[in-house]
This record gives structure tokens, C-alpha cells and sequence, in this order.
């Protein structure tokens, strides 16, 4: 008895020993930038040495702040991943909805083509938006890069919505009619929001995609809406003569901070969001 | 009856200004990237645009470069896979381990890499882990008296560096669905694979693997589309080099069309990779829906 007691015990540390080995490698490189940004010279010191804040400093980050245009970038990023988020629940929360509203075979050509759409490599959308946007002079601009994030957003959510509308029971709209609703507020008032936190996930997830996105912005963005992904790069650029790691790091400490938050604070909704759609609902 | 078809063409006033948006979005560079393939056409000259056929991808298959970015992409994309698969059971299987304390706390943790803006995970990689002098890979290989390779500046290793990097990256999804679909598995199943004298493993092969077949169809979907068309993570970490040792498609596209460009042949390239995409999306939902068949 006394035997299986301690294996047990032993088998639940090695689950935590291994659980923490893989802690350790998820975390190793958000952990080493912000180890870092807090050392005054980044550049060729050890790990443990950063990592023990050898040469503590919080001036990389008052640079990071000052050279290097931040605020225009953080600008940027925040007007676009904002934007992107409502107008892609504007429009995809009806379009997912109106979808599980329409007969079997519409439906299923409309659903198979946006699932279709998520398949699309970013770069078959980015070369021709190029060209596009030239012509219709939207290149360098936030509405250009907007409307590229859109034809990422767009398929991801309203196939991620369709399967929240589907777990609805088809038995709350009949009341609903029988109580003498209109189209409207059966969607406004009685499906929408037992599909609420489906939204919010949904909502946080486009945030993350849009703050993420670089190659769009590499593409697109020319020298007026340059998101923070493509400021870190330039910033990198220039900076990388000098090798200031350090300013680097602290730079790229607040690039991720945002999303890191949301992981933090957020991450029932994420993780509802990610799963979606594994099995057929 | 009346009543009836009335809620199916309201369902369409719901759908149609999002259609319309996806298919102004999505369907206009598609169709113009498409015909741009059957052109010449060059950056910043495309007024002077010209008809060549097929000609295009005559030019583009008889190419080396080409031919040596797909093979790249393909391995790139097979070792995410097979990475991210298994690592994704394991520590999925780990999480849901009876014994486990504060589950809510290693989710928490274990998504950060996910979320974390890949260009930034990208150079976090590059300066800190893999970095020859004081990455913290070499640090702890010194340690231990190994050599310190180059990784990111040596051919024969920059490429499996960038898919440790990007499976970093891509691991939590597929631990978090496997994950979701471990804790849906009801006890008793558990019970009597113990029952019948099933080790952890004798369980994961019969029981749980059998189970999750489905969540392994999908995850396999979202790494493969998703480590196919991946631009971010190795342009931070290696730009495509040294030599071309990291030129996937992605990358070799940028390359032709933006910094030599050829538009023409870029989007002739990103045409090639759309219908690699759409042939696997077909495989996909014909799989999908049988398994979806089957569990009806």
C-alpha cells in the first residue's frame, strides 16, 4: 500500500518536472527579451548574467519610448487592429448568422467557399493588393492595410461564428416568433446574446491577428501606416550598426505586450476561440 | 410555407453586405493576381503590361530556384507538422494527467508562444536562443563541453533552427485542441482501460489516439496552411538565407516581386502555392466530411 503511495507521488512529479521543462522552453524567449531590455549592455553577455539583471537599467526603455518613432507605429497598429476588429464583427456576425438561416445547399457553397478562402497564402492576396492599391491610390495608407487585414478576417470569422450560431437551439427563435419578433430582434434580442462570449472571443482573436501581422504591412504599408511590426524591423535596421540589444529588446517588450496581456487575462476566451471548429458541431 | 421560404430570403439580407465585402476583399486580388500570372508585368511599369500565356510557369517550373523553395517549403512544413503533432499530444496528454495541480496556470502559460507576435518571437530567437557567441542553446551546450554551431548562419542548419522556432510558435494550438478534446473523455473510459491493466502508454495508443482522430485531421490542417504560407518567422530569423538554405515560396515571391520586380513571375509563384493550398483544402473538407459522417 505503501509502495503504490509513493508511486504515485513520484509519477505527480514527474508530470510537474516535465510540465515545467516545457514552461521553461514556451517562456525562454519573451523571458530572455524582457531579461534583456533591463540590462544596460545586452550585447554578448551571458544568459544568467542578463537573466540575473547583472547591469539593471530601465533607460533602454525611455529610448525605446523616444528614438525610433514609437508613437506613430503604436498609432498605427491601434487604428488598424482596432478598426479591423469592428468591422469584422459588423459584418460577420449577420453573415454567420444569415448562414445558419438559409436553405442546406446555399448554405453549404457559402460555407465551403469561406472555409476554402482560409487556405489562401497571405503572400497570392499581397502581391496583387500591391498593384490594386497603386491604382486606386491607396497604397502607403491605413485603409489599404485595413482592407488587407479584412481578407484575413473576414473567412476566419464567419466560419468561427457559424459554428457558435450553430450550438443556438432552433427552439429560442420559434418562441421568439411565436412572441411576434421581428427578423431584427430575433438576431439582436434573443440569438445574439446567448452567442456573446463566442463574440468576445472572437473580438480578441482578430486583435491579436491584426497587431501580429507583418507581411501585409511589409508589403503595403509604405512609409505612412507602418504598423509596429515593421517599425521593430526598421528599428532594428538602423540600430543594428551600434547592436544596442538592449534598446532592442525593450522595444520589442512593448511591441508584444499588449497580446502578452491579453494571454494573461484573457486566455478562456483565446483558447475557446483556437478550439472552435475542432470537432463538427 | 410562406412563412418558411420568408426566413430563408431574410436570411440573405444578413449575408449579403458581408459577402459582398469578402468577395470585393478577397475575390479582386485573387482574380487580378491570377491574370497578372499570365502577364508580364513589372513594379512600377505596369502600364507597359503584356500577354504571355502560360509562359510564366513554363519559366517558373524549369527554374532550380523555384524547384529548390518548394522542396524548402515542404520540409518546413512537414517537420511544423510532425512537431507540432507530437509534441502537441504529449503535453496535452501530460496537462490532463490526473495529478496535475493549477491547470488554469499552465494553459495560461503555454499560449503565450502562440500569441506572441511572431516577428518579435522571430528576433527573440535570433539574438538570445540560437546566437553562436552567447545564445542560450550554445551557452548550455558549452556547458557541457559541445561544440557551439553557427544554426542561423550555417546552411546545413538554418533551416531545422527555423522550424524549431516556428513549431514554438504553432505547438500551443495543437496542445490546447488536443487538450479540450482530452478532458471531453469521460473517467470511466479511463477507468476501464486501468481496469483491463493499460499503462499510460498501452492508454494513449488504444484509447486516447483512436479518440482524437478527428482533432488530429484539424490541428493537421490549421499547422499545414499555416507553416505553408509562414513569412514572419524565418524572414526575422534568417531572411531566406544563408545561401537560399531558408527560401521558402513565400519568401521567394517577396523576392521576385517586390525587390526584383517581376511581378508577373511573383504572382505566377503565389499562383503555384494557391493551388497547392486549394488541392489540400479539397482533401481537407472530402475528409472532413466523412468523419463528420461517421460521428452522425
Amino acid at each position: 500500500m505503501k509502495h503504490a503511495k509513493l508511486k504515485k507521488r513520484a509519477t505527480a512529479w514527474v508530470v510537474h518536472l516535465l510540465l515545467g521543462l516545457w514552461l521553461v522552453f514556451s517562456l525562454l524567449p519573451p523571458v530572455m527579451l524582457l531579461a534583456a531590455s533591463l540590462n544596460s549592455t545586452a550585447l554578448f553577455r551571458s544568459p544568467l548574467d542578463l537573466l540575473l539583471l547583472r547591469d539593471f537599467t530601465l533607460d533602454n526603455f525611455t529610448q525605446a519610448f523616444t528614438r525610433g518613432d514609437f508613437w506613430f507605429f503604436f498609432t498605427n497598429s491601434l487604428i488598424i487592429s482596432g478598426a479591423a476588429v469592428a468591422i469584422t464583427l459588423v459584418v460577420c456576425v449577420p453573415l454567420a448568422y444569415g448562414l445558419t438561416k438559409i436553405s442546406g445547399r446555399a448554405r453549404a457553397a457559402v460555407s465551403y467557399g469561406v472555409l476554402a478562402m482560409r487556405f489562401i497564402p497571405y503572400v497570392v492576396l499581397a502581391l496583387p493588393m500591391f498593384l490594386i492599391f497603386v491604382n486606386l491610390g491607396l497604397s502607403g495608407s491605413r485603409t489599404g492595410l485595413l482592407l488587407a487585414h479584412l481578407s484575413i478576417h473576414i473567412p476566419f470569422a464567419t466560419w468561427m461564428l457559424v459554428g457558435f450560431f450553430d450550438t443556438v437551439p432552433g427552439e429560442l427563435e420559434e418562441a421568439g416568433i411565436v412572441d411576434g419578433c421581428t427578423p431584427w430582434n430575433l438576431f439582436w434580442d434573443v440569438t445574439l446574446p446567448v452567442v456573446r462570449s463566442g463574440i468576445i472571443a472572437l473580438a480578441i482573436l482578430v486583435f491579436i491577428i491584426s497587431w501580429n501581422e507583418y507581411l501585409f504591412a511589409l508589403f503595403l504599408a509604405g512609409s505612412d501606416a507602418q504598423p509596429l511590426t515593421v517599425g521593430i524591423t526598421r528599428f532594428l535596421g538602423g540600430a543594428e550598426a551600434g547592436a544596442e540589444y538592449g534598446v532592442i529588446a525593450a522595444y520589442a517588450v512593448l511591441v508584444i505586450a499588449p497580446v502578452i496581456l491579453f494571454a494573461l487575462t484573457a486566455n478562456r476566451f483565446i483558447v475557446s476561440g483556437m478550439t472552435a471548429g475542432a470537432v463538427k458541431g | 410555407m410562406a412563412q418558411r421560404r420568408d426566413r430563408f430570403t431574410r436570411g440573405w439580407w444578413f449575408i449579403l453586405p458581408g459577402l459582398t465585402l469578402m468577395v470585393a476583399v478577397v475575390g479582386t486580388p485573387l482574380a487580378l493576381g491570377f491574370s497578372y500570372s499570365l502577364q508580364d508585368v513589372f513594379l512600377y511599369a505596369f502600364d507597359r503590361k503584356t500577354f504571355v500565356g502560360l509562359e510564366n510557369y513554363r519559366r517558373v517550373f524549369d527554374d532550380p530556384l523555384y524547384m529548390n523553395a518548394l522542396r524548402i517549403t515542404g520540409i518546413f512544413t512537414l517537420g511544423c507538422l510532425v512537431l507540432s503533432v507530437g509534441f502537441g499530444i504529449l503535453i496535452a496528454f501530460l496537462l490532463n494527467a490526473r495529478q496535475v495541480k493549477f491547470r488554469p496556470f499552465w494553459v495560461a502559460m503555454f499560449l503565450i508562444p502562440f500569441v506572441m507576435t511572431p516577428i518579435v518571437g522571430g528576433i527573440a530567437w535570433k539574438f538570445f536562443i540560437w546566437q553562436q557567441e552567447t545564445g542560450v542553446i550554445n551557452t548550455i551546450l558549452a556547458f557541457f563541453g559541445g561544440p557551439k554551431p553557427y544554426w542561423l548562419l550555417d546552411r546545413e542548419t538554418a533551416l531545422l533552427a527555423a522550424t524549431i522556432s516556428n513549431s514554438w510558435h504553432l505547438i500551443p494550438l495543437a496542445v490546447l485542441v488536443f487538450y479540450a478534446a482530452l478532458t471531453t473523455i469521460p473517467d470511466e473510459l479511463h477507468e476501464a482501460g486501468r481496469v483491463d491493466g493499460a499503462g499510460p502508454f498501452q492508454a494513449l495508443w488504444y484509447i486516447i489516439l483512436p479518440i482524437l482522430r478527428p482533432h488530429i485531421l484539424f490541428v493537421s490542417i490549421i499547422i499545414i496552411t499555416s507553416a505553408f504560407r509562414e513569412f514572419d518567422m524565418i524572414w526575422a530569423l534568417t531572411g531566406g538565407g544563408p545561401g537560399r538554405s531558408t527560401t521558402v515560396l513565400s519568401i521567394f515571391a517577396y523576392n521576385r516581386g517586390i525587390a526584383n520586380q517581376d511581378m508577373g513571375m511573383a504572382n505566377t509563384i503565389a499562383f503555384t502555392m494557391f493551388v497547392i493550398m486549394a488541392v489540400t483544402a479539397w482533401i481537407y473538407i472530402t475528409l472532413y466530411r466523412k468523419t463528420g459522417k461517421a460521428e452522425a
